[in-house]
């Protein structure tokens, strides 16, 4: 029954509507729902800033219906899982609009689980179990002691702290005549501890009593630091900005680069040629890279080829049109088009199931022989090329 | 464009490009950042070797390289500007609509400037050296527009 990270499901849900944020809500007006593996259904509908949670089976009229096992869906809400993470991997899934559930991230405060007090026996193992990390060596120096606990009641013990050259110990149980010694009840010590009670009155009252060498009682707080129970100490808040950043492009053909394209939408591969060292671009350019002088002379090429190097790609960058990574491993090769020679190569992609089937060239009459595969739909991008393949 | 350049083949091609992207703020950043959204205060971290004040705050000194993490001072919400540009483009990443003043800003009790928007200005009047005072935001995003802009002092 109970959750991997100590909160229950319902916890989550019973406490919505105190975590409800109105800011938040603004503009919203959906319902939203959420399906527990094994806990049940509930619905969340938020309209004018206001919310209505009801536990039912029934999730009609939700714009997204979150389907997630009890474990996960604690751990998202509670962040100790990344809900991205969780939900590429599939162990949230989402039925509707992913888009609308977005909203939801702003509705509520996070959920914070409610602090445990400690019992008293719980402090007392907890104060002497943490007493040699909280020794303060500096204010040690040069002593050689020994300083006796005696905690009485049920939840009491005894316990002995050896302080010497700049170290302590605590060990179970009282040594003969300690340089110090305290007899208090367990639940003074813990108030002490805590901070309720102050030494004084448990003295005057005779609740507490100590033994031995009183200078080094008045010294005690000097030799170890303040007790604060476990989870007390302030946890930082760490931020983490999470965007996808969705960037507009216009790539502009121009005259050549156009010619080029609209070409691919006939089946149909240009190259320009340079007017001066008469050799062919493909695709394409305004000027030959070698010459600097435009190239107005178009030239249909291919569209077989021979293979004249295979780069096959393990980490694959971003479509820089779509920002969508492709699989791995891929081929690239640059192909040596029917009517093209030297080094007047083509890149484009290889067919996946073929990669260990061809053999790369090193001149026009070498290489597997490649063919283009086209795309049914073609508008003019070099995508209207799905891939090469082997000419058989 | 050269006359009579034929553009029959000219055409465009559109292209959206999405990329997750994930910043961690660390725990100096994220310090900062709370202390603006929860306080309406910001921190900086002075080294007390070089008796610099950072602003944004850093982790480490850059003149010493001294570890500087702990020592947190207050600077105060007024500043000058040390520099500026007017931004004359739209864009949605953009923080403001065009033309907007994107300034560095001293603050005062700092030694190093904060980039950020300075409103209430012509941004043809937007000087060097002018004093500007930090407006914090109403709804907070846990960003540095915590702060929402700058406006003159």
């Amino acid at each position: 029954m109970s959750e991997k990270y100590g909160v229950k499901v319902e916890e989550l849900f019973n406490t919505m509507e105190d975590r409800f944020r109105p800011e938040g809500a603004e503009g919203v007006d959906a319902s939203f729902g959420y399906d527990i593996t094994g806990r049940g259904k509930w619905k969340l509908t938020v309209k004018d800033g206001s919310m209505k949670l009801e536990e039912t089976d029934d999730l009609s009229g939700c714009v997204a219906v979150t389907k997630a096992d009890p474990d996960t869906f604690v751990g998202v809400n509670i962040g100790e899982i990344d809900g991205t993470a969780a939900f590429t991997s599939g162990k949230i899934s989402v039925d509707g609009d992913v888009s609308a559930l977005g909203s939801t991230f702003k509705l509520f405060k996070r959920f914070s689980p409610p602090k445990k007090e400690l019992t008293v026996g719980e402090y007392i193992l907890d104060m002497f179990g943490t007493l040699e990390a909280r020794f303060q060596p500096r204010a040690a120096e040069g002593l050689d002691i020994t300083i006796g606990y005696d905690i009485s009641g049920d939840d009491g013990g005894q316990w002995t702290a050896t302080i010497k050259d700049g170290k302590c110990t605590v060990t179970e149980g009282l040594v003969a005549s300690p340089s110090l010694t305290m007899g208090v009840k367990a639940k003074d010590w813990v108030d002490l501890m805590l901070g309720k009670v102050d030494a004084a009155s448990l003295l005057s009252t005779g609740r507490a009593k100590v033994g031995g060498d009183m200078n080094l009682a008045m010294k005690l707080a000097e030799l170890f630091a303040k007790y604060t129970p476990p989870g007390e100490e302030e946890e930082q808040e760490l931020l983490v900005l999470k965007r996808i950043i969705s960037v507009g492009q216009r790539f502009a053909t121009g005259p050549v680069m156009g010619k080029y394209l609209n070409g691919l939408k006939e089946k149909k591969i240009y190259a320009n040629r340079c007017p001066e060292c008469n050799r062919l671009q493909v695709p394409p350019r305004e000027a030959c890279a070698l010459c600097r002088v435009r190239c107005e002379e178009f030239v249909e090429v291919g569209p077989k080829g021979n293979l004249r190097l295979l780069d096959t790609a393990y980490y694959a960058s971003p479509d820089p049109l779509t920002g969508e990574t492709r699989e791995t491993p891929y081929g690239l090769c640059y192909i040596l088009l029917d009517g093209c020679k030297g080094q007047e190569v083509f890149a484009h992609f290889m067919r996946d199931d073929q990669l260990d089937r061809v053999e790369m060239g090193w001149n026009e009459k070498k290489g597997t022989i490649l063919r283009p595969v086209w795309a049914e739909n073609r508008t003019g991008k070099v995508s209207d090329i799905k891939y090469f393949e082997i000419d058989e | 464009m050269k006359e009579g350049f034929d553009t029959t083949n000219c055409f465009t091609v559109h292209g959206k490009l999405a990329l997750p992207y994930s910043y961690f703020a660390g725990r100096v950043g994220s310090k900062f950042l709370t202390t603006i959204r929860d306080e309406k205060k910001i921190m900086g971290i002075k080294c007390n070797k070089c008796n610099k004040v950072f602003v944004p705050p850093r982790q480490t000194c850059d003149v010493c390289l001294e570890d500087i993490r702990d020592n947190w001072v207050d600077v105060q919400n007024t500043g000058e500007v040390t520099n500026f540009t007017v931004v004359r483009y739209d864009d949605k990443h953009l923080p403001r609509k065009a033309p907007y003043v994107l300034a560095m800003v001293k603050l005062d009790g700092a030694d190093t400037s904060l980039v950020h928007v300075v409103e209430g200005i012509d941004v043809e009047k937007a000087k060097v050296g002018m004093k500007v005072e930090a407006v914090f935001a109403e709804e907070t995003t846990s960003t540095i527009l915590d702060i929402d802009h700058f406006k003159p002092a």
